[in-house]
């Protein structure tokens, strides 16, 4: 799949200064799960998933998940920050591939 | 200079020969990474609520902590749930983590949220898979130690963890 990676990010399109707004994100990534040979084995191979998610907004590291294969494919997370000044959010998903996809949304006021 | 770019294309073939060997060698001795498996491990939730709290007792959270999650989930594949936990988030009194357990799937630790006081709100949501009917727990743990529970029966018509 070519589109993996691809990060998606909503905010809520106003926002006033010191409020607490919830924020939305997407990733398009395959969360590979544990799979098993015919006799139920489980085959032992590195799978592909996220396992960390960091969301930094003014430079700090506000919210960070740490994940496992029992979230979905193509996963979704939101979560709340406090909308203090306006700056750049930033969500960095990284797998077990070794890869890290980030996307960021402006924090501005209306 | 034909001479010199044969030399420099046998320089970068041997180069990314040289990387591919390193690659292979990390792939082999490691086949599966340490730190990608200390959170999910197979184990019963016993076993893995023992391993990330020790004995420490989980408190009644109804009131404090909202788990909002369908009680029939069609496809265990993607099941939404959101977790709310009602705290003033200062540095003094916040909630450091919540914790998703889905007591019947084979890995039953689903997911740790990191969270600072800065954060405003201590919420968090994610579609999650779920393997069969069962119990799921959000798991708040305030700053000062205390563990909140909620548990909630979901039903799975189609499981969707697979392994």
């Amino acid at each position: 799949m070519s589109d993996i990676g691809k990060v998606r990010i909503r905010v809520p399109s106003s926002i006033k200064a010191g409020e607490v707004v919830k924020v939305r994100s997407l990733v398009i990534h395959p969360m590979e799960r544990i799979e098993r040979d015919a006799q139920g084995k489980i085959i032992d191979k590195k799978y592909n998933f996220i396992t960390k998610v960091t969301v930094t907004y003014l430079g700090k590291t506000v919210v960070a998940f740490d994940t496992t294969q029992s979230i979905s494919e193509n996963p979704f997370f939101s979560f709340a920050i406090r909308a203090t000044d306006p700056g750049q959010l930033k969500v960095v998903f990284a797998d077990t591939a070794g890869g890290k996809y980030e996307g960021t949304a402006d924090i501005k006021f209306a | 200079m034909a001479d010199d770019r044969a030399r420099v294309s046998r320089r970068v073939v041997l180069a990314g020969l040289a990387a591919a060997g390193a690659v292979a060698a990390v792939g082999t001795s490691a086949p599966r990474s340490a730190a990608a498996q200390a959170l999910g491990a197979q184990e019963s939730v016993e076993a893995g609520l023992k391993r990330l709290f020790g004995g420490r007792p989980l408190k009644d959270g109804s009131g404090v902590v909202k788990l909002d999650i369908p009680l029939i989930a069609e496809n265990g594949a993607v099941v939404p749930v959101t977790v709310e936990v009602t705290s003033p988030m200062t540095p003094a009194n916040h909630v450091k983590h919540i914790y998703v357990v889905a007591d019947k799937n084979r890995i039953p630790i689903v997911t740790r949220v990191a969270f600072i006081p800065e954060a405003g709100q201590a919420y968090m949501g994610a579609n999650i898979r779920l393997g069969e009917t069962g119990d799921v727990r959000a798991i708040a743990e305030q700053s000062d130690g205390t563990l909140l529970q909620i548990k909630r029966e979901v039903k799975v018509t189609v499981g969707g963890c697979g392994g």
